[in-house]
Order: C-alpha cells, then sequence, then structure tokens
C-alpha cells in the first residue's frame, strides 16, 4: 500500500519537474536578451558570438532548445559559468556543504527549541510562560530575517564580543572529506577546527532558525492543546496519571503530527532564509553564489542553482509526505 | 491543501458577529491599529513628514538622533524619520499591488478551473504545482533579475509567484459549491457559464480569498522587503525600508540608527498584517480557531 | 549566561592563538579575482593576487617609478628608440620546473597577441619579438614609444611558464587552466582558491631571489566592507581594503590599527556615453560639468581624504597643467540645455557598483544636482563585471569609473582615454570621438621631443575639458588599513591595490 502510494506521489512529480525544467529554462535561455553576447563576454567579435550560438544551439527554434537542454540536465551538465568560467556543477558542489550545514543545523535548532517551547506553552496555557511563548511567535513570524542578522551580529559580536561575526571559520578549514565544517572536523580530529566552525555557526543558525522556530512553537502548542482537550487524554488523566506522563505520552505523541508538517513546509523556507543569512555573516553558501551570479547576469549558473534547490524542496516535501502517511494512522492511501 | 478551503457561505450577521469578534480579540485590536496608523501615515505622508525623503544635505550627514531628527540622518543628510514615513507608501504600494494582481489573476483562473474542470483544470493545476515546487523567494529573485533590478519587476516577481495560491483556494471553494442548489438552479434555468461564474459562484468563494490575502500581506511586505536588501527591488532614492537596512549594513558599527528605524518599520508593520490576518482567519472560519 | 559566555571567550582565545601565525598574512578583500591568468585580465582584484606569482623583466624599484632589473639583467634601448634587447638572467626555473629563457619570454608576447584580450593593448607598440640566443630577446617597436620600458614592469608584463601549454584545451592556450592557478617564476604561487570564500598564495620555496618573508598569504573574500572592517578590529585579518571612506575615518586612533596614506592617482569620474542621444550634444555634457556640487563631494563624501581633479591628467603627473575648472553653477548649466533645446528636461542612467561604495553616495549627489537642472536620473547598481561589460559594450547612459594608471605618463590618462579606438574597456569609456584628438593623442605617442609632447599634452588637455566627455570627480588619496603588526610595507603609487606581499612581515 505505502510503496503504491510513494509510486504514485513519484509519477505524479514528473510533469512538476518538467515544469521547473520550463521555468529555469525560460529564466536562462530567454529573459536576459542575447545570450550568446553574454557567454562570449566583452569584446567579442560578431563571428566569436556566431560560434557560440551555434556551439550553444542557440541559432535554433525554441523547442529544440529545451530539447538540448533537458538532455544536457539528464545527462547532469548544467553548463558552465560565466562568472567563475567553471562547470555550474562543479561550483555547486563547492558551495552546496556550507548551505545544507547551515540549514540543517537551523532546523535542528528549530525543531529542539521549538516543540518544547510550543509544549511549555500549552501546559501552562494562558499563564506567563504561555504569554511570553505567544508573544515570541508572533516577533518570530514577523521578523525580516536580514534585520534580525545585523542586530545579532552588533549585540553578539561587535559589542559583547562573545561569539565570532563574519565567515563560516577563521583559520584554515578542516581537510576537505565531505565540505561540512563540523563532520570533516569531527573525522579528522582537528578540534581547533571543530569549535571554531560551530561557534561561527550559532548566530547565523540562530537567525535562520528564528521564523521556523516561532512557527513550531505556535503550532505545537494548538495541537497540543488539541490533543490534551481529547477524550483519551482526558481519560488517562482521569485515571490518575501523573501529569507530566499524559503529557508527553499522549499530547505530544498526536500533536507531533501537524508540527510535521509545519517542519517539512519550513525547509523551503529555510532555503529562502538561507539568502538573506549568508549575505550577511559572509556565509559562502550556495545562495550567496546564485545571489552573486544573478547580479552579474550569470545565467547558467542561477538556473542550475534553483533548479538545484527546487528538487531539494521538493524532495523534502516528499519525504514530509510519506512520514506524514507513515505517522498518521488516519491517512489512507 | 489548505484546510479552510470547504464548505461554509457568508451572510450579513455572520459579518456582523464576526466584527463583534474582531472587537472582543485585543491582539487583532493591536493589528488594526497598526495597519490603519500604516495607511494613515502613508496618506498623510507629506503632511506628516518633517522633511522631504530624497532632499540631499550632506552638512547634516549621519547625525545621530535629536530633536531636529528623531531618528537621525542617513549618510546623505536625509532625515530618516521622513524616509521611513514616506517608505510606508513604497510598501502600502506593494501591497496592495502584489495582492490586488495575484487576487485578480489567482481567483479568475481558480474559477476556470474549479468551473469547467477536466484538462483545463489538470493543465491549470500542474502549472501551480510548477510554481509551488520552488521556495518562494529564490524564484522570485530569479526573476527579478532576469528582469532587471527595479521595484516593479520585483512586484512582477512576487504576483508570478504568489497566484497560485489563491487559483488553489478559489478552486477548491468553486468544487465545493458547484454542485450546490442554486448553481445547479440557475444553469437549468439556462444561465451562461460566465453569468453562473461570477453571478453566483465567485460571491461565495470571497471569504476564503480574502483570508487567504490578510494572511498573506505580511509575507509581501517581508519578501519585498527581503528583495529590495538583496537589491533586487527599490532602486536609490526611493526610500523603501529594506533598501535601506542594505545601505546602512555598512553603517552599522557607528551609527545604529541607519538600520534600526526602517528595520523596526517592517517589523511593526509585519506584525500589524499577520496579527489581523490571524483575527480575520478566526472570524470568518469559525471551523478552526487557532490563536497565536 | 556570565560563565557561558565566559567559557566561550576561552574557547575564541585558545582557537586565536591557534590559528595566528607568525608568518601568514591574511588580507580581506571585497571582490574576487575574475581570473588568474595575466594575459588575460586587467582588474585590479586578479592583479593583487597574481602579482607577486610572477616576475616580469623589469621591476618598480621599492615605493617609486624607476625601474630596477627584474628577470631581465640589463637592458639597451636602440639610439632611434626603436629596439629594445634584454639579457637575461640564467638558471632560473618556472614554478612548473619549465626553465627560463628567451624563448619562454617570446612565448608569453605571442600568447598575449594570440589571445588578444585587454592586458595586449598595453604593449600594442611592439612590431615584432626575436629571439638571440637562450638568454638574450630583442622587442622592435613601430615607432618610438617613450613610457615602452614601464610597460613591462606592469602585471601585464608578467612571464607566464611556457609549460601551461601541458594544459591547453581546444586551442586555448591553456587559458582554463591558468584562469585558476599559477604558473611563474615569482616568490608565491597560488596553492588553493576556494571560490566565494578565499585564495590562498603559498611562498615559492625555490625562490630565485630573496624569499618572501611569509609563508602564506590568504586573500579572504569577505563582500561586504562592514563586514571587513568588524574582522579588522577583532584582529581576525591583517590588511582590509575597500572600505568606505567612512569607516577609515572611525577606525583612526583605534589601538593596534595604523591607516596608511597616500597621495595616488586614482581618479573617479563619470563617463559620459558620447553615442547616447543628449549625451551627443557637447552642450549636454557641458551643463552636466556645470550642475555638479565638487565641493560638497569632496567635503562630505570624500571628507577631506581627495581633492577635486583638475582635468584629465591628474596632479601629480609633470604634465599636468591647470586647465579651465568646471564651477558649480546650476544656473549657466540650465542656460546650456535651454540653448540645446532640451528646456523641457529628460530621463539619463547612471550605473555604478557596490565594489566602490563611495560611488553610490556621489549618485544621490549628482542624481539631486541633475535634478535641479531638469535631468531626471536613475540610478543603476551593477556588479563589478556587468559594469564592465556594459562599459564595453556601450550599453549605458553616464557610469562612474575609476583609473588608476600603470606607469607615469600621462599617456596613461590621455591615449587610452580619448583615443577613438579604444572604445570601451580599453580606456575610452565616455564613447568619444574628435578627429583633431585623434591626431594629438596619436602624435604624442610618437613625439621624441619632450617639449614638443608637452605642447601636445597641453592642447589634449584643453580640448578634453571644452568637450567634457567625462566629469572629472575627484582624486582620491589611497587609504589602506592595517593592523600595526604588519610590517614592511612598501606603497607604490603604479601599484596600487597590490601590496608587496613578498616585503611584508608579521611582528607581534
Amino acid at each position: 500500500m505505502l510503496a503504491f502510494f510513494i509510486a504514485r506521489r513519484l509519477l505524479l512529480l514528473v510533469p512538476t519537474l518538467l515544469g521547473v525544467l520550463l521555468i529555469t529554462f525560460l529564466i536562462s535561455h530567454i529573459v536576459p536578451g542575447d545570450a550568446a553576447q553574454l557567454i562570449a563576454g566583452p569584446r567579442a567579435t560578431p563571428e566569436i558570438i556566431q560560434r557560440i550560438r551555434q556551439e550553444y544551439g542557440l541559432d535554433k527554434p525554441l523547442h529544440i532548445q529545451f530539447a538540448i537542454y533537458l538532455g544536457q540536465v539528464l545527462r547532469g551538465d548544467l553548463g558552465k559559468s560565466i562568472r567563475t568560467r567553471r562547470p555550474v556543477g562543479a561550483d555547486i558542489r563547492a558551495f552546496f556543504p556550507a548551505t545544507f550545514e547551515l540549514t540543517t543545523t537551523a532546523m535542528l535548532l528549530a525543531v529542539l527549541l521549538g516543540i518544547p517551547l510550543g509544549v511549555i506553552s500549552a501546559v501552562y496555557r494562558d499563564r506567563l510562560p504561555d504569554h511570553l511563548s505567544r508573544v515570541f511567535s508572533v516577533i518570530g513570524v514577523s521578523m525580516p530575517i536580514f534585520w534580525l542578522g545585523l542586530l545579532l551580529l552588533f549585540l553578539f559580536y561587535i559589542r559583547l564580543g562573545i561569539l565570532p561575526g563574519p565567515g563560516r571559520i577563521s583559520g584554515d578549514p578542516p581537510a576537505h572529506i565531505t565540505g561540512l565544517y563540523l563532520f570533516d572536523s569531527l573525522l579528522t580530529g582537528n578540534w581547533r577546527a571543530l569549535g571554531d566552525a560551530a561557534l561561527h555557526l550559532v548566530l547565523p543558525s540562530f537567525t535562520l532558525a528564528f521564523a521556523v522556530l516561532a512557527r513550531i512553537t505556535r503550532m505545537t502548542r494548538s495541537s497540543m492543546l488539541e490533543a490534551l482537550a481529547q477524550d483519551y487524554v482526558r481519560t488517562a488523566r482521569a485515571k490518575g496519571l501523573h501529569e507530566r506522563w499524559v503529557v508527553v505520552r499522549h499530547g505530544l505523541r498526536n500533536a507531533l503530527i501537524p508540527t510535521l508538517t509545519v517542519i517539512g513546509l519550513s525547509y523551503g523556507e529555510l532555503l529562502g532564509g538561507a539568502v538573506a543569512t549568508e549575505l550577511i555573516f559572509a556565509w559562502p553558501g550556495m545562495t550567496h553564489y546564485v545571489v552573486g551570479s544573478m547580479t552579474s547576469l550569470d545565467f547558467p549558473a542561477v538556473m542550475g542553482v534553483t533548479l538545484v534547490i527546487a528538487i531539494i524542496y521538493i524532495t523534502v516535501n516528499l519525504l514530509v509526505d510519506i512520514t506524514y502517511a507513515l505517522v498518521d494512522p488516519r491517512i489512507r492511501y | 491543501m489548505h484546510w479552510w478551503i470547504r464548505g461554509y457561505a457568508t451572510r450579513g450577521s455572520e459579518w456582523r458577529r464576526a466584527l463583534g469578534r474582531l472587537w472582543r480579540s485585543r491582539l487583532a485590536l493591536v493589528g488594526l491599529a497598526i495597519v490603519v496608523a500604516l495607511v494613515v501615515v502613508a496618506v498623510f505622508a507629506p503632511w506628516i513628514a518633517p522633511y522631504s525623503p530624497t532632499k540631499i544635505n550632506l552638512r547634516e550627514r549621519l547625525k545621530p538622533p535629536s530633536v531636529a531628527h528623531p531618528f537621525g540622518t542617513d549618510d546623505a543628510g536625509r532625515d530618516i524619520l521622513s524616509r521611513v514615513i514616506y517608505g510606508s507608501r513604497v510598501t502600502l504600494r506593494i501591497c496592495v499591488l502584489v495582492v490586488g494582481l495575484t487576487l485578480g489573476i489567482g481567483t479568475l483562473l481558480g474559477l476556470i478551473s474549479g468551473y469547467f474542470g477536466g484538462w483545463v483544470d489538470e493543465v491549470l493545476m500542474r502549472v501551480s504545482d510548477v510554481f509551488l515546487a520552488f521556495p518562494a523567494l529564490i524564484l522570485a529573485m530569479a526573476i527579478a533579475a532576469a528582469l532587471g533590478p527595479s521595484l516593479e519587476n520585483a512586484i512582477v516577481a512576487m504576483v508570478a509567484i504568489w497566484w497560485p495560491r489563491y487559483a488553489r483556494v478559489t478552486r477548491g471553494q468553486v468544487l465545493s459549491i458547484r454542485e450546490i442548489d442554486f448553481v445547479a438552479a440557475a444553469r437549468a434555468a439556462g444561465a451562461s457559464s460566465t453569468r453562473i461564474m461570477l453571478r453566483h459562484i465567485l460571491p461565495n468563494c470571497i471569504s476564503p480569498v480574502v483570508v487567504q490575502a490578510t494572511l498573506d500581506l505580511g509575507e509581501v511586505v517581508l519578501t519585498a522587503a527581503t528583495l529590495s536588501f538583496i537589491g533586487f527591488g527599490a532602486q536609490p532614492p526611493t526610500p523603501e525600508w529594506g533598501a535601506m537596512v542594505s545601505v546602512g549594513r555598512n553603517f552599522l558599527r557607528d551609527y545604529w540608527w541607519y538600520t534600526t528605524f526602517p528595520g523596526l518599520a517592517i517589523l511593526i508593520t509585519v506584525m500589524g498584517f499577520n496579527l489581523l490576518g490571524d483575527a480575520v482567519r478566526d472570524i470568518l472560519d469559525p471551523r478552526l480557531r487557532r490563536g497565536p | 549566561m556570565r560563565r557561558l559566555s565566559g567559557v566561550l571567550c576561552w574557547v575564541l582565545v585558545l582557537g586565536a592563538m591557534a590559528w595566528a601565525g607568525e608568518d601568514v598574512l591574511v588580507m580581506g578583500v571585497t571582490a574576487e579575482p575574475e581570473t588568474l591568468d595575466p594575459h588575460v585580465t586587467v582588474d585590479n582584484n586578479s592583479w593583487r593576487a597574481i602579482y607577486y606569482c610572477y616576475d616580469r623583466l623589469v621591476e618598480y624599484e621599492g615605493g617609486t617609478t624607476k625601474l630596477r632589473p627584474g628577470l631581465a639583467q640589463s637592458w639597451e634601448i636602440s639610439e632611434d628608440g626603436l629596439t629594445y634587447t634584454f639579457h637575461l638572467r640564467q638558471g632560473i626555473t618556472f614554478i612548473d620546473g619549465t626553465p627560463f629563457n628567451a624563448e619562454a619570454v617570446r612565448f608569453n608576447f605571442e600568447r598575449l597577441f594570440a589571445i588578444g584580450k585587454g592586458p595586449a593593448g598595453t604593449f600594442e607598440f611592439i612590431k615584432s619579438v626575436e629571439v638571440i640566443d637562450e638568454y638574450t630577446i630583442k622587442f622592435v617597436l613601430d615607432a618610438p614609444f617613450a613610457p615602452a620600458l614601464s610597460a613591462f614592469a606592469t602585471d601585464q608584463g608578467c612571464i607566464v611558464s611556457p609549460g601551461v601549454m601541458e594544459h591547453e584545451v581546444d586551442g586555448d592556450w591553456g587559458q582554463d587552466w591558468l584562469s585558476e592557478h599559477t604558473a611563474g617564476t615569482g616568490p608565491f604561487y597560488a596553492a588553493e582558491w576556494i571560490h566565494g570564500m578565499r585564495l590562498v598564495l603559498k611562498r615559492n620555496e625555490g625562490y630565485w631571489g630573496e624569499p618572501a618573508k611569509l609563508a602564506q598569504v590568504e586573500l579572504r573574500y569577505v563582500p561586504e566592507p562592514e563586514d571587513l572592517r568588524m574582522l579588522l578590529e577583532k584582529g581576525e585579518i591583517d590588511i582590509a581594503e575597500k572600505l568606505t571612506v567612512d569607516q577609515i575615518q572611525s577606525l583612526k586612533g583605534v589601538p593596534g590599527i595604523r591607516v596608511f596614506e597616500a597621495p595616488s592617482f586614482q581618479c573617479h569620474y563619470i563617463y559620459l556615453n558620447c553615442q547616447r542621444p543628449y549625451l551627443n550634444d557637447v552642450r549636454v555634457r557641458r551643463a552636466i560639468s556645470y550642475a555638479i556640487d565638487y565641493q560638497g563631494i569632496v567635503d562630505y563624501i570624500w571628507q577631506g581624504t581627495a581633492v577635486r581633479m583638475e582635468g584629465p591628467v591628474p596632479i601629480g603627473f609633470a604634465e599636468h597643467i591647470p586647465v579651465y575648472q568646471y564651477p558649480y553653477d546650476p544656473e549657466r548649466a540650465k542656460a546650456l540645455l535651454e540653448e540645446a533645446g532640451y528646456d523641457k528636461g529628460f530621463t539619463l542612467r547612471i550605473m555604478h557598483s557596490p565594489v566602490v561604495p563611495e560611488w553610490r553616495q556621489m549618485a544621490i549627489v549628482v542624481q539631486q544636482n541633475l535634478a535641479e537642472i531638469g535631468i531626471d536620473v536613475e540610478v543603476e547598481s551593477y556588479a563589478w563585471p556587468t559594469l564592465r561589460a556594459k562599459l564595453d559594450q556601450g550599453d549605458f547612459d553616464m557610469s562612474f569609473g575609476y583609473w588608476t594608471p600603470d606607469y607615469a605618463d600621462a599617456d596613461m590618462f590621455t591615449w587610452f582615454w580619448f583615443y577613438s579606438e579604444n572604445w570601451g574597456l580599453p580606456g575610452n569609456r565616455a564613447w568619444y570621438k574628435n578627429e583633431v584628438m585623434d591626431d594629438l593623442v596619436t602624435a604624442e605617442r610618437v613625439e621624441i621631443n619632450p617639449e614638443e609632447r608637452q605642447r601636445l599634452f597641453e592642447g589634449i588637455q584643453w580640448l578634453a575639458v571644452s568637450d567634457a566627455p567625462y566629469v572629472y570627480l575627484v582624486q582620491a588619496k589611497y587609504q589602506l588599513p592595517m593592523r600595526e603588526w604588519v610590517k614592511g610595507y612598501v606603497y607604490n603609487p603604479m601599484l596600487l591595490n597590490m601590496p608587496n606581499f613578498s616585503g611584508i612581515y608579521i611582528e607581534k
């Protein structure tokens, strides 16, 4: 049954992915005007531009160009960046680990802080902790990430000086294995780099986590309230079970299901939020790279990164749906 | 799929009761007050602002907050208070345009999709799937960058990523009432499709769309500010809050007021819209009342 | 909370002690190199990274514009100024093991001209290159050219190993490979380039000359000047480049930080695209020159760290003469526009780039100044490479720009700027053409008599101001903030943005 559900979901992805490719194709091939001119760069002679036009198939009708493009992408060829003169795939591999490390840490932070906060808020309903956490969630979802980042940078780096500021690491990065500094420094036993990288992660990951944290708190609170009001919880209470046990065993378990959805949906938000976070903290990640590509009209790179981000986003949402199906017995596939 | 798209109808008395509920919720009132204040400030900006938002005065550059300049001045000697006040106009304009356009386009497509069903529906929904498959900000950035950095293009980009939400809401609503008696009756009486859609179905789709719109306003403000912060939105000398924070960034260390006030303006505005949006949703959708 | 921050502090301090090696220099930069290939790039950010990975036939002597032997031990210039013969040093090998000899030098000029990008322009005066024997090479010029010898000391004169041809792909002369690597004889070599993060230069342990004191130079890419400035204040980086005037002003007097300051030939302009409507009318260009509040810009944006430019040739050049200075006179500007028939006003766009933060500030002033005479200005911000591409294609109305000379001859500020065959990036960024001017600048290049040449330069300067294809804004001081523990820094106005990594050392 589950396998069937997954297969159906995967099948439904095919038209979506084709559409995603079409959009990235439109963005990178049509909108910026003469792509051949862009690829050729300054001072290219008309002959060179003509040669590039042929080489890249830009002289062919659009649907043929799209077919060529599809073929390239399916072979894993994302083209060559105009700005860095390297294959876009290589650039993405170089910049992705930084973004992955940042968004994953932020997500962990949001989940690990958000769920307890939500539970506390629900248990102490309409008392001080609840009021505080509700005010926090209102501010959290309204906060411009870039401004929060600046505030934290100002406070903890400039004024108090207790946390490191811009950048991923101060000294030499650990030997490259995965590109994830925490992981790599653990593997190589480079404790200096581990501490350094971990501290550098604190401000950016908290900045990025803030809005999602607020959302998770809010969702956990309301689903906890709902769960705690259910009959079986009341029964459990009536049976004289310890309050904390009731909350955890019966309330939280059921409250987690809607929270899970929020987590999945929030991943896209984290990828978007990473843009401002990486800019503020000089974080050498993929979204930082793509902003640079966008401002220098490096459309092969823009297309590649947008495509990769969309695929990540789709995959995460698919995983959430599947988990959801696994966790919630009420779902019928 | 959204949880509130399934059916309910709105009648006059319900609206009145809703307003009563709005009045009783304190947070919603705060939200309403903020939004009203924003509109008042935007409308009366020329009378409220002490200075012109674009007039430079190099002799007064980077002055800390004082009686003459309560929010200080920026690096061209412009009064930051006046720029923040005029910024409300830019923000409101973005809100009205983005929400208005997405609402129009999305509702229309949703209506068509839901009413006709079949392959029309299939195609439109697959297209909206595609747009929803990107993180909103990333796609908006890519479109804005491709079109060239300007406020108008940022608005176009935001409309492009936002319409599917309204299309889906409207479609769901249409599906739920398409077969209801009065529609069937109208159809039997020989009314044209257009007439049925506009006269009978559309009015019954309004309230979930309004809920979605009020919930979205805060996000629209945030997205627009972020686009401007990154450099794909408002260009100088437009007093846009996100752009002001972006420039003020290079003055963070010594001139704290430069980024503080525009940032605060974004936070408060978005909060106002969010509080109001939550309240409107609670009121119009009695099924699910989840407070913040 | 206090306990926690105490712990954090300790971790930081320990960390700091662990990484702050004494022979490592970290320089924070706001822009990455375009490419590392000296035969391709004319970008200061690239030059900074590669200048000390290569040697040149002749070198600038310390902080002066005098020349000293480099890879060439000695040289002779013929009486008529048409042949330059260099005697090369022997026993030098490139970092890739290829021996250095006359053939290697010849290969460089072959590659330079075959690629034919910006750097080739510097050596346009060369007619032929001849290998005399293994360590002697002769250059023949089309016509005598006064600053020819200096040209060999510029970054464009870097001598690349012929070994790059082993990395050639599709007849690209190894461009693909050399854009990421270096292959020179210099005191350093590029060891690692993590795009978007850092470029590491390591000491060339087999260097033929005096070895560098630093074992490693890290060019750390931090795009925002404010971040750089904070990192410098905290001592995480040793030198910070491209900070804003405001940031530098507040760094002065911070303990542990020294702001190096010297007059420079870094000149800032507005290029007026003479091929565009409105701007093709000299009256409009003059009106713009009259409309700008120069004093306000110097006093408040540059805060006294710049002076107003007095015409095309900067103050400090022997050829500079005091020419007509457009006063700030909006009335006169309006009258000129009216005379040109544009009294109803019109709209122009102006480009700038965040790479020079003062441009944005000046753009706001210019926008307002021009609004006062009825010209609406739309300000557009572009990334550095995009701005350069647009300049090169003439796809702009007005643009901010700056220029620093590679050699101390007014030719740098005249022939490149006004000759109509140099449209675009080679130098004539205003896309300006005046046949009289073309004659003057070509004549200046071949004139041997110094007095006659000076007269030509005077004519050029007057004509340039009269035709007003450029708005001459300011000549800025060079300011480089660094930690006090950075020693041995020598400033050379010809090598702006290229600190002498080979001489710098750290003394904590």
